[in-house]
């Protein structure tokens, strides 16, 4: 008989095979199949190495293509063809892409397979990590070999790379740098580097996670900020603590935000494009209906918004907002 | 195994990898008939290594030898593969391939075979044994006892200890394994170190619960197997007369066998022929290593070798084998 693998890799893999990697991995959940198994499943339909890691949950399983777990040390490597099992983990598959679509397939349903075990047989969210643990990683008063051999149970290398997430709600938590970051609550992410950095890692990324926003109309913006890539706004969030008075400009935002429902949406397409046409295109509006909102929106600001130091003005105001509402 | 003496509960369900390779491949009966035998020999449902694969990157050489068949019959061919380079006598496997008796040639499924050999630095001698139904009882088992009388006969030509010969076969191979060994043992033939017997087809009554369980489902269930007895006996199948040489299950004597190994699934016809095959053994003071592979179906190991039930089948084989040959 000849085998799984060798029956997958002789199908045409627009047809056939990537409905079979579907029926493969129904089947195993039908059967409430366990982790390794589901890891296996995608080494063996991918042709490579494949690995699940889920620190919070302190699940780390690798598998060879030819079906032996062999759980690596070293970390996952940036360039794999990877996807994020909600909500910590990620699953790898270790072959840089990009992927085929065979490959996409098969890290969907992998993943999908393994959130399912992982629910099972971890419990549903909140993941029993350990939040002694996770705060003395990140807690710069406590002793180093304290903090390694934090990082030894969880699962995380000395050297890393690894950073501290902090999430809305006040929740801390750490994972390898290259894993993907879940984007479903609001999230700053601290910068990347050794065990030994975390502290610092999650003062920024606390800093980080008052610059997220919603994403919704009246709190636009990004739900995910990377404390990398703030720069000197990062200097503007010591600026700003619960009882201090927000600025004129701030004040006239939330006035001309309460006049219209589109208004947020708008100054924050204009803040965050680099033209008004591009700006319309991401609002979905004609140009000349934009020109019309500007002109609002400009009356009611005291300020006009169409040159480089209006624009900045204005990205400056927006930031202020959300460190009022995300205060530290 | 006569019989049905409790009623027949559902089928075990599969292992979880197997179910879902099973569900993959979507495309192998469970039921054969006669008339398909030509189209499944033709669709080479049984792959075929070239000599290249068989070789392993030099680790082997082979040969592909004419010599005599049973008296009166024709030449018969082993493919014979040894380790290169090796300095003394060398275990053999001697391999006889499945197929229901009905497919396959002297290459199908030996790199499995040769993967074991080349832990052990053994050499593999695989017979071309003749199929039914064009050759029923008892060409195929007379072909390959020949096969290995003229292998241990021949063992120092060909490098082989002819004391560490040990048959090995999967599914009718394992069959006609069993039946070699009972050959060997009534002629006062070559002596066997052991038998590795492989979800052996052993019984052509095809009466057993394991079969009824199974009706329709994984690999080579109750009627494929009525279609292989049938090939191989003729009307005779499952009557009074059939020899315990072609149904190793027939046998009432299994003293005096080499050491057997017996492997099986627990999903699949063979189970119940398998573990009581074992048990005879036992109960006439002989020496049999069991596995029974929870959620098994027919051959699951060549079909999902990643599998982790697969992987521990396998290392169940090297450790029996280890302790044979060391």
């Amino acid at each position: 008989m000849k085998e799984l693998a060798g029956r997958l890799a002789a199908l045409d893999p627009d047809a056939g095979a990537a409905l079979r990697v579907i029926t493969y991995f129904d089947s195993l959940v039908e059967a409430h199949a366990g982790l390794e198994a589901i890891v296996r499943g995608a080494a063996v339909l991918a042709g490579c190495p494949a690995r699940l890691v889920d620190p919070e949950r302190r699940v780390r399983v690798r598998v060879t293509p030819d079906g032996q777990r062999d759980d690596a040390v070293e970390p996952p490597d940036g360039a794999w063809l990877s996807t994020p099992v909600i909500p910590h983990g990620a699953l790898w598959l270790e072959r840089a892409g990009p992927a085929g679509p065979v490959d996409a397939m098969v890290l969907e349903r992998a993943a999908a397979a393994a959130r399912d075990a992982l629910d099972r047989t971890r419990g549903r969210a909140p993941a029993p990590r350990d939040p002694a643990l996770v705060e003395l990683l990140c807690d710069p008063a406590a002793p180093e070999p304290a903090r390694l051999a934090a990082a030894h149970k969880l699962g995380l290398p000395a050297g890393g790379p690894v950073h501290a997430l902090a999430v809305e709600g006040g929740l801390a938590s750490v994972q390898l740098a290259v894993t993907p970051v879940a984007g479903g609550r609001r999230t700053g992410v601290g910068p990347a580097g050794a065990v030994a950095d975390l502290p610092r890692s999650w003062a920024a990324a606390r800093t980080a996670l008052r610059f997220t926003a919603e994403g919704t109309a009246q709190d636009p913006g990004p739900r995910v900020v990377y404390a990398d890539e703030l720069g000197g706004l990062a200097a503007l969030a010591t600026a700003v603590g619960p009882g201090t008075p927000p600025v004129p400009d701030v004040l006239a935002l939330e006035r001309a935000a309460s006049a219209a429902p589109w208004m947020l949406a708008t100054l924050h397409a204009v803040a965050t494009t680099p033209s008004l046409r591009t700006a319309a295109g991401t609002l979905t509006l004609h140009h000349s209906t934009l020109q019309d909102r500007l002109a609002h929106a400009e009356r009611l600001l005291g300020w006009g918004l169409r040159d480089a130091p209006g624009k900045l003005r204005l990205q400056l105001a927006l930031a202020l907002r959300r460190l009022h509402r995300n205060p530290a | 195994m006569v019989g049905m003496t409790v009623p027949v509960g559902p089928p075990p369900p599969f292992d979880p990898e197997l179910a879902a390779a099973l569900a993959t491949i979507g495309e192998l009966p469970s039921s054969l008939t006669l008339d398909m035998i030509p189209a499944l020999r033709e669709n080479g449902i049984m792959p075929t290594p070239t000599d290249d694969e068989l070789r392993r990157g030099g680790e082997y050489e082979i040969e592909e030898r004419a010599v005599p068949g049973p008296s009166g019959d024709p030449d018969i061919s082993l493919l014979i593969c040894r380790p290169t380079g090796a300095t003394g006598p060398v275990p053999a496997l001697y391999a006889i391939h499945g197929g229901g008796m009905i497919l396959g040639d002297n290459r199908s499924g030996l790199l499995g075979a040769l993967e074991i050999a080349a832990e052990f630095g053994a050499a593999v001698v695989s017979v071309e044994y003749r199929l039914a139904p064009e050759h029923p009882h008892p060409a195929p088992v007379e072909d390959c006892y020949a096969g290995l009388v003229w292998t241990a006969k021949n063992a120092a030509e060909l490098g082989i200890d002819p004391d560490r010969i040990i048959v090995a076969g999967g599914s009718a191979g394992g069959g006609l394994a069993a039946g070699v060994a009972l050959l060997a043992r009534d002629r006062g033939g070559p002596a066997l170190l052991g038998q590795l017997l492989l979800c052996p087809m052993l019984d052509d009554r095809n009466e057993s619960q394991s079969g009824y369980q199974m009706v329709g489902l994984g690999l080579w269930d109750r009627s494929a197997n009525e279609t292989g007895w049938t090939a191989l006996l003729g009307d005779a199948r499952g009557g009074p007369d059939v020899s315990p040489y072609a149904a190793p299950a027939r046998s009432t004597d299994l003293s005096g066998l080499p050491p057997a190994f017996i492997d099986v699934g627990s999903a699949e016809t063979f189970r119940d022929e398998d573990v009581d095959y074992a048990t005879r053994i036992w109960q006439a003071g002989g020496v049999a290593e069991l596995h029974v592979w929870p959620g098994g179906f027919h051959g699951f190991d060549a079909l999902a070798p990643q599998a982790a039930i697969s992987r521990d089948a396998g290392d169940a084989r090297l450790r029996w084998l280890r302790r044979l040959l060391r």
